[in-house]
């Protein structure tokens, strides 16, 4: 059943209003130097552009096309330390209408399962018709948030999706698949996870900006979740990639000498033909 | 039989001769009275309309320059000179004009005030002689200012006259003309009519009206005395018909135009007004007309059509649909329209109501193509012989576009992205910004803040591979010279330059404030860039946000190094080079003579200037950031400066900006030139003629 306090109103008018819950990550730019600590138990924050995890950026996109064309009301939800506020009002700049900050350093060596019981924790207790995650976080690339979500609210999962029709009591979706596309559709509520292809999100206008610092955001603490925080897996330690052998330059005027000697270097030293 | 006796010292005419006086005196004051009502109507009309609309400005400061620019761009004209031909033109009939009005003004004035009250004559004697040469000169050239133009709209039909190859031309233009035209030959003939009658012996002096007057040989004196009434009548009323003519025409620019150039901003040229408030306000720039200030929109009334500013857009003349001229001239029309409803509104007190169903000024009064193809040259505005502000005018829209709507054009919004995540265009990591001086032995100012000059580097100085070795050249060059500077590495910022000029206001905002912090934090006084975006942000915008710095371009300090014998240039060079002016070099700062004494220098080579060049330069397309969007509409602008330098038959193209040398390298690729051409920035063509070894490549631009 769902909870949408607009139910009523929305059956009267014969408007198809639709909640949409947003989860957003903050994850540190693609560009930013990531340096491991000297420790193996993490990587330095301090030079760090964060940015709002680019899947989510698909996903809150979508939220906002969603309520533009239905009505309803978007909410985006993220689990992260204060920083991650930022990440909240970059949405709601772009046009959510409230957020929820699930702000605790118990959440610090989160893994995956912690955050979906989180996340559903929240979501429980606002209405939701569509829940919306990136196919995946950028940082750490585990792609396992949005399912293990769907599974701990008990609700049906559309994953990895590039189109997405919202019919009023059900949502389409398309899913590229290994050489095909594949067609799925399940009934509200449910979980989508965006892929890129979805959409182009929006750049937020300034008089969104400067609306989106007055709009409500709930900050809550572990507590008034009332779940288990335990992580089921734990990061043992983190390792820089190996540095690259610095690359080689082959100087000279004439092509052929400087095509003669890159094959010398692929076979003789590379190993590569 | 003669009509009078003449002799020597009897110089003179009787003003109102053969006009039987004073029933038509008495005609003749009620008609001028009636004229001069007409014209005050109109521009009392005209007056309610600039007030009705456009947010307050106030323009009154500098009154010393103000009073200086009506003199010399209004009285002597100096800006319709820059072109020779319409100069001319314009010329003759203005300070033909001008000195007839000073001519009826004396006659009247002997006749109406001197005589009657002090009776005292002064049109007689030599005077009178030479004035009735002057008069008569002046008249020609009017006459000749008129053919000249009616030649231009009907015969040589320049492109200015039009928008992509349709005439502009209206009645009103048409009968502007052929009045002034008739005022001037009716007045010749009421002057041989007269001479004919009269005969002075003396009246050669007025030797069009006398020519004429051989033409009237034979004609009995009593039917000359008929017509010369008839056609001094037409003249009067022609006379009087054209002033009463002047607020409903063309002709009002006699008023607008100086008033214009009275009005105009004496801010450094390119300065764009910042938006000071972003807490309080609800839309940002300008997507309604009366969101212009009433001095934004007074400039579209003060445009004449001259056409000077297509002359030399770079968007226009690569087939993009905007024209500064249309642009100005649509915002006018738009004005035309909306203004009536709001002085009625005014008047009732009441604010005009939004009519439903009008047209939008942004998207539909302006197109977005024609919004977005700007490069922010600056030709426009620096030709305008009005003095109209068209740049500021597009910013406003596209702030609009870009702060309110969010609605511009994709790859602009990704560039903008990357601004706010990385401080730089590209998106590259902020973290690399620094790495091109790594084994250069450059130190930051977190190293040693104690030297004289900061280098801001800039986004393309730092990240991109052409652009760094351009940083390269030039730190090479200070360290020759022993010049005592820092950069500030990774703690450096994008500039902010394209941000704004895309409309991204709060974005420029957040990027300069953040280099200002730090440049503040270590006292930088004296800034090198060698980028003219960052050189020009940094000297007329940043001061607005606290930062006050003695700002140089690198070409200026270079210029300065070679004059004081600081860094010798041993080495020839070999080529046919051409300078390019940057237009934020050029047209923004006025630095057109340190590149050409740099090129000077260079021993061996030739130089030669293209067809455009110096304040008439061509933009190369990058401006306003039109580096970051995509350009599918006509010709590429970068292109078409490439094919100008390929006119001059030059081989290396010389610029002093990284966005113009990107552009000139792509120019030079598309115009399958790259056997035969090649572009340097003149830092990296110092560094060679200094004889220093060839600069070796960033290692990083050669990725395995
Ligand atoms: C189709 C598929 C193929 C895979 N292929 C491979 C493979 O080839 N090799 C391999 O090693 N692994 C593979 N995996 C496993 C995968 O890489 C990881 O399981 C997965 O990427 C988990 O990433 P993540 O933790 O970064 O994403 P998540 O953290 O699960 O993020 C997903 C989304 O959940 C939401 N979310 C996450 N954290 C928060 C938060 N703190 N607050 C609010 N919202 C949040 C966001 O919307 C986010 O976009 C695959 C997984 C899938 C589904
Ligand atoms: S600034 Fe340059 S590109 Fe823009 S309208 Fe004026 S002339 Fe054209
Ligand atoms: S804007 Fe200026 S230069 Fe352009 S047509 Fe009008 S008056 Fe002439």
């Amino acid at each position: 059943m769902r909870e949408s306090p607009r139910l009523c109103d929305a059956q009267e008018k014969e408007v198809l209003t639709v909640n949409i819950i947003a989860c957003v990550k903050q994850v540190p730019d693609t560009e930013a130097q990531i340096k491991v600590k000297a420790d193996g138990s993490g990587i330095e924050e301090g030079q760090i552009k964060w940015v709002m995890n680019p899947y989510d950026e698909y996903g809150v996109e979508e939220a906002l096309k969603l309520k533009e064309k239905n009505g309803g009301e978007v909410t985006v939800v993220s689990v992260g330390p204060a920083r991650a506020m930022e990440t909240i009002r970059t949405a709601l700049a772009m046009g959510a209408d409230k957020g929820v900050h699930i702000c605790d350093p118990v959440f610090d060596g989160a893994d995956a399962f912690v955050v979906a019981n989180a996340l559903a924790a929240v979501i429980k207790t606002l209405p939701h018709d569509i829940i919306l995650c990136g196919q995946r976080a950028i940082d750490d690339d585990a792609g396992q948030v949005g399912s293990m979500l769907a599974e701990a609210l008990g609700l049906p999962q559309l994953t990895l999706v590039t189109k997405l029709e919202y019919t009023g009591s059900t949502v389409k979706v398309i899913r590229p698949i290994e050489g095909a596309q594949l067609s799925v559709e399940t009934v509200l509520p449910c979980v989508v996870t965006a892929q890129k292809g979805l959409n182009e999100p929006r750049y937020a206008s300034l008089p969104g900006i400067m609306k989106a610092k007055k709009k409500p955001v709930d900050v809550k603490d572990a507590a008034a979740l009332g779940i288990a925080t335990d992580a089921k897996a734990k990061v043992a330690k983190t390792i820089p990639p190996p540095a690259r052998p610095p690359g080689k330059i082959i100087c000279g005027d004439e092509p052929a000498q400087k095509a003669a000697e890159l094959g010398r270097l692929l076979r003789e030293e590379a190993k590569a033909i | 039989m003669k009509e009078h006796e003449f002799y020597v010292g009897m110089e003179g005419r009787e003003v109102f001769w053969n006009i039987p006086l004073p029933a038509f005196e008495i005609l003749l004051f009620a008609l001028t009275a009636v004229a001069m009502a007409i014209f005050g109507y109109g521009v009392y009309r005209r007056w309610q309309m600039w007030k009705a609309m456009g947010k307050p400005e106030m323009r009154l400061d500098n009154m010393g320059e103000r009073v200086k620019a009506v003199i010399l761009e209004g009285l002597l004209q100096v800006k319709t000179w820059r072109d020779l031909y319409p100069g001319i033109m314009h010329g003759l009939i203005f300070f033909g004009f001008f000195v007839l009005i000073f001519g009826a003004a004396f006659d009247a004035g002997q006749h109406h005030v001197t005589e009657p009250l002090f009776g005292w004559t002064f049109l007689k004697g030599n005077f009178y002689l030479g004035f009735s040469f002057l008069l008569d000169l002046f008249g020609l050239f009017v006459l000749v200012g008129v053919i000249m133009a009616l030649d231009r709209r009907f015969v040589t039909k320049p492109d200015r006259l039009g928008y992509k190859g349709k005439m502009d031309t209206t009645p009103d233009d048409v009968i502007v003309l052929l009045l002034i035209g008739a005022i001037i030959v009716t007045g010749f003939i009421v002057e041989a009519l007269r001479i004919h009658v009269t005969n002075p012996p003396w009246e050669y002096w007025s030797f069009v009206g006398w020519l004429l007057a051989k033409t009237f040989t034979g004609v009995e004196l009593d039917t000359a005395r008929t017509l010369h009434l008839a056609s001094w009548w037409v003249h009067a009323i022609l006379a009087l018909g054209f002033i009463a003519y002047i607020p409903y025409s063309r002709l009002l620019h006699m008023i607008t135009t100086p008033a214009n150039h009275f009005l105009q901003s004496h801010k450094p040229t390119g300065y764009i007004e910042p938006i000071r408030d972003f807490e309080n306000a609800e839309a940002f720039g300008v997507g309604k007309l009366e969101e212009f200030t009433w001095k934004q929109i007074f400039d579209s009334d003060a445009c004449t059509r001259c056409g000077r500013c297509q002359d030399g857009c770079p968007a226009y003349l690569t087939g993009k649909p905007l024209s500064p001229k249309k642009l100005v001239q649509d915002i006018k029309t738009f004005w035309l329209e909306k203004a009536p409803a709001a002085v009625k509104a005014a008047k009732a007190g009441e604010v005009p109501t939004e009519e439903e169903g009008g047209k939008a000024l942004v998207g539909e009064v302006v197109d977005l193509h024609e919004l977005w193809a700007c490069t922010n040259c600056m030709y426009c505005m620096e030709h305008c012989s009005s003095s109209i502000e068209h740049v500021p005018k597009i910013i406003d829209m596209r702030r609009y576009k870009v702060l309110t709507e969010a609605d511009f054009a994709p790859e602009l919004q990704l560039t903008c992205r990357n601004m706010e995540n990385n401080s730089n265009p590209w998106g590259v990591g902020a973290h690399l910004r620094g790495d091109w001086a790594k084994e250069m032995g450059v130190k930051t100012l977190a190293e040693d803040p104690n030297v004289e000059y900061l280098f801001y580097v800039g986004c393309s100085g730092s990240f991109d591979d052409r652009g760094k070795k351009i940083s390269v050249a030039f730190a090479k060059i200070l360290q020759e010279a022993g010049v005592s500077f820092g950069i500030l590495g990774n703690e450096e910022g994008c500039c902010g330059d394209s941000a704004m000029r895309a409309g991204n206001e709060y974005l420029f905002q957040a990027l300069a404030q953040a280099n200002i912090d730090t440049m503040n934090g270590y006292g930088v006084k004296k800034i090198i860039a060698i980028c003219p975006h960052g050189f020009n942000a940094m000297k007329k915008d940043y001061p607005n946000f606290g930062g006050n710095y003695e700002v140089y371009h690198h070409t200026e300090i270079i210029a300065k190094l070679i004059a004081d014998g600081k860094i010798k240039l041993p080495e020839a060079l070999k080529g046919r080079f051409v300078y390019h002016d940057s237009c934020f070099l050029g047209r923004y700062n006025k630095i057109y003579d340190a590149p050409r004494q740099i090129l000077k220098a260079i021993r061996g080579i030739e130089v030669v200037e293209m067809e455009r060049t110096l304040d008439k330069s061509f933009c190369c397309g990058a401006g306003g950031a039109r580096m970051w969007m995509e350009e599918d509409i006509g010709d590429r602008i970068n292109n078409t400066r490439t094919k100008q330098a390929m006119d001059v038959k030059a081989d290396t193209i010389a610029v002093g900006c990284p966005f113009c040398l990107t552009m000139m390298a792509d120019g030079i690729k598309d115009n399958q030139m790259t056997e035969s051409m090649q572009t340097w920035d003149l830092a990296e063509l110092v560094v060679k003629a200094m004889g220093k070894e060839e600069i070796k490549p960033p290692v990083d631009t050669c990725a395995v």
